[in-house]
């Protein structure tokens, strides 16, 4: 008898299988059929796009604490940039309210990964994925989440629903890319602060547990942080010392339930630029992280002192004005809704006086 | 498609991807509970105002070298997002009515915007309803849809026309089909041929004779078109000296003794005009401007005092009876020479016509304003008309026709032009919608015209004009031959 070797097929990504992590694009595209074939004959009223303060508000909000830094642990650290070829990977996931039914909301998720390799940058996006959130079918929903580990109240509002789903997707991508990268800055939208709704704190540990074992560094970058330090803006306080440089804020977090699970710094790339709060790896020693911003500065282009591979991934995760409408046309053919203009009451009210910003 | 808005008689309408309309198109918005439609014409393609396109475009313009990649959209509703991205806006002309399956000329109802429903109207169709070509049809070529577009001769009957494009986009060939035409329904065509483009009306591309040869007349003025002065009306030959020689008041008094004196003699021709001129007893000066002017006649050989080699017009227009053209060859006649024979022409047309000696004609003037005197332009809108002499315009410069001409034409034949200029002169012609002329005009092919007027009752309709099995003539001569090519030593 002829002794046969035994060959196991190569995984074509090496995910960790004991999570079920790949099935979960499954489960949300199929989450994201069910949820919609209930809809026929019901009336879509979608959101006015030229007053669009429901529509956008997910996708611009900023889910970063603000932080007080209570001491300077070190002095500015000056950065070279370092270029090596390291691969750097962006994320971001976006989602959007396009409209209501009687019973529920639709809304959309979509997310980008973009990669820089050598100045030249690939991208790749996945969705749209449409959902209609009801009281009946929510459960579902939330149980998915709690599945992977979001926390998720039962009482929960299906308006609540859409940012959970869009932070599973963006978690089940940042894994996707952790487990497949080696060697890359992997850079994320937010902060690494972890025990929040849209960060559980065991998935994102794991993840970044994940990223350290295949020796990646992950970087979070968040646009709009406030990090003060005697009433005053970080950002004032060293206009003058010339860019790029990174300084490390010590600090605590506001709630016991928060865990700041990255070293958190103000950096600032460019003398024409902004400056930004950066989230790393604290686990990560103080050199390499050091070292993973200046491979960044090395490996991406630098505009205003924000990575390009990430202003591309928010790029392509973004919804347009011109997308919703065409989410809207595929739901109201796909699934035969009537499409009915909502009455604005506010603008009904008070004609050109309403405008988003009244109260 | 989708009714958008209505501002004036323009409409605008949401048209899907994969509908094919473009300009020049017919659509009827069809409100079935007032069971009427209304006629509109697609002037302009433009895309919707898509919220959000600008942010799609930046998105999809970085450089595919530096920035590539896929999407995975399981559900496929990108084909939806670029369907609406595609969503176009088409501005259209209301043009009328259509009620109960017959046209009507009321504008003023309105489509219900949720009910409407919008489709392609062929031209075919349209030309049916407008009842388009009638009872005596001049084939004039075909639509981008092939369907046959046939002007009715009675639309051009009694009217005034204009044809004008820029250079070599057919104007000259729409004419000759108009003239055939014309001629073959029995009517005279009177042709004043600036550059012997008509001249070989009667002879086939491969200069064979055809059917038309017989019937066309070729006449060249100083060669075989003389007449004597005994023919000529004293009217005509004070027009012909004050318009075309700008002889002075005073001296065409004294030219009127002379003629009178000699016509009461029956002593009228050239060599006894001369003398008269030489003994008669006035004002040196006078008698110079006399001489000068007599000069300019005999050096036009237009005139003869030989009875036998005269040509008489009454007799030429017998010979049209059946239908014919004369053309009047002027291309080697010189400035002068072609103002003093228009001069003859006209005066002795109007002269016969009022005699009722001849029955009405088409006149067809290419470049008029090259001999056409300036009293003659609103003559030939108001006078000349009356008397049965029906202009169509022929020119590639649309300026230099007087302005009253294009408020007045029935029927304008227009071939492309890109000149702001030019659109706006066109568009100061009464049966031209400025939008639609400035729109469409400025997009259309070589030898394909947008035809407006009462020969389309008003719709305005792109044909492309058909071929003509006759001998161009005419032609812009050229330097280098077709085939010529030269090598170039370069050092």
């Amino acid at each position: 008898m002829i002794e046969q070797l035994h060959y196991a097929t190569t995984p074509r990504y090496n995910f960790p299988q004991q999570n079920g992590d790949l099935l979960l694009p499954q489960k949300i595209i199929e989450l994201s059929i069910r949820s919609m074939k209930d809809l026929r004959g019901e009336i879509l009223h979608p959101y006015e796009l030229d007053f669009p303060e429901t529509a956008l508000s997910e996708q611009t909000k900023e889910r970063t604490t603000p932080l007080n830094g209570k001491a300077f642990t070190t002095q500015l650290t000056p950065l070279r940039p370092t270029s090596d070829d390291t691969p750097i990977v962006a994320i971001d996931v976006s989602s959007i309210r396009i409209g209501e039914t009687e019973t529920g909301i639709l809304c959309a998720i979509r997310g980008a990964v973009v990669w820089a390799r050598r100045k030249l940058y690939r991208y790749f996006r996945l969705g749209p994925f449409p959902f209609h959130i009801n009281e009946v079918n929510k459960d579902e929903a939330i149980s998915l989440l709690r599945q992977y580990h979001f926390s998720v109240s039962g009482y929960s509002s299906p308006i609540d629903v859409p940012t959970k789903l869009c932070d599973l997707v963006e978690k089940w991508i940042q894994m996707s890319i952790c487990c497949s990268s080696n060697r890359s800055v992997i850079l994320w939208d937010g902060s690494l602060t972890a025990g929040t709704n849209s960060n559980p704190l065991d998935v994102v540990s794991h993840l970044l547990k994940t990223a350290r074992q295949r020796s990646n560094s992950v970087l979070a970058f968040s646009k709009m942080s406030k990090i003060g330090f005697l009433g005053r803006r970080i950002a004032e306080l060293f206009s003058k010392y010339p860019p790029p440089w990174l300084f490390e804020v010590q600090e605590t977090p506001f709630s016991p339930t928060l865990h700041l699970l990255g070293s958190v710094y103000m950096a600032r790339f460019r003398n024409n630029g902004y400056s930004f709060r950066l989230d790393i790896d604290r686990i990560i020693p103080v050199d390499q992280r050091i070292d993973a911003v200046q491979r960044l500065l090395g490996n991406d282009l630098v505009f205003q002192s924000y990575p390009e591979t990430l202003r591309l991934a928010h790029i392509y995760s973004t919804f347009t004005a011109s997308e919703v409408i065409g989410i809207q046309r595929y739901i109201a053919q796909k699934f035969g809704l009537r499409v009915l203009t909502q009455r604005n009451v506010r603008k009904m009210l008070f004609g050109p006086f309403g405008t988003r910003f009244d109260d | 498609m989708k009714l958008y808005k209505k501002v004036g008689n323009t409409v605008q309408i949401l048209s899907f991807p994969e509908e094919d309309i473009h300009k020049g198109c017919y659509l009827v918005i069809e409100d079935s509970d007032l069971n009427k439609g209304l006629i509109v014409q697609v002037i302009d393609v433009q895309f919707a105002n898509v919220p959000g396109i600008m942010e799609e475009l930046l998105r999809e313009s970085f450089d595919v070298e530096s920035v590539y990649g896929e999407d995975i959209d399981p559900l496929e509703v990108t084909s939806h997002i670029l369907y609406i991205q595609d969503t176009r806006l088409l501005v259209c002309k209301i043009h009328g009515t259509i009620e109960d399956g017959k046209l009507v000329l009321s504008n003023s109802w309105l489509p219900s915007r949720t009910r409407s429903k919008i489709r392609k109207l062929s031209i075919q169709s349209l030309i049916d309803v407008a009842e388009i070509g009638g009872n005596l049809p001049i084939h004039l070529g075909e639509t981008d849809e092939l369907a046959r577009l046939a002007v009715d001769a009675h639309t051009l009957d009694g009217k005034l026309n204009i044809i004008t494009g820029k250079k070599g986009t057919g104007k000259s060939h729409l004419s000759k089909i108009l003239v055939l035409g014309l001629i073959d329904h029995k009517a005279t065509v009177l042709i004043l041929d600036l550059n012997g483009e008509y001249t070989r009306l009667g002879l086939a591309s491969d200069g064979k004779e055809n059917q038309y040869h017989k019937r066309v007349h070729v006449l060249t003025p100083g060669d075989d078109f003389k007449v004597t002065l005994a023919q000529v009306n004293l009217s005509v030959m004070l027009k012909v000296l004050t318009h075309a020689l700008t002889l002075p008041g005073t001296s065409s008094r004294e030219f009127r003794r002379i003629w009178k004196s000699l016509h009461e003699m029956d002593r009228l021709s050239l060599r006894e005009l001369g003398e008269a001129i030489r003994g008669w007893n006035c004002n040196q000066n006078v008698k110079d401007a006399l001489f000068s002017r007599y000069y300019a006649l005999l050096h036009s050989r237009f005139f003869t005092d030989n009875a036998a080699e005269a040509v008489f017009f009454e007799e030429l227009f017998g010979k049209t009876e059946n239908g014919g053209a004369i053309v009047i060859d002027l291309s080697d006649a010189s400035s002068t020479e072609r103002q003093i024979v228009v001069e003859y022409i006209l005066g002795e047309l109007q002269e016969l016509l009022s005699q009722e000696k001849i029955r009405p004609v088409f006149f067809l003037a290419e470049e008029a304003h090259l001999y056409l005197g300036e009293t003659y332009w609103d003559d030939i809108v108001t006078r000349m008309r009356h008397f049965g002499v029906f202009t169509t315009f022929i020119t590639n410069q649309p300026n230099t026709i007087h302005e009253n001409i294009y408020r007045q034409a029935d029927n304008v034949f227009l071939f492309n032009f890109i000149n702001e200029h030019d659109l706006e002169i066109i568009s100061r012609a009464a049966k031209v919608d400025v939008e639609t002329a400035v729109s469409i005009v400025r997009d259309l092919p070589p030898r394909h015209c947008l035809v407006l007027g009462a020969a389309v009752k008003d719709f305005p309709i792109v044909v492309k004009v058909r071929e003509l099995d006759v001998q161009t003539g005419g032609e812009t001569k050229l330097f280098f031959t077709s085939g010529q090519t030269t090598e170039i030593n370069v050092a």
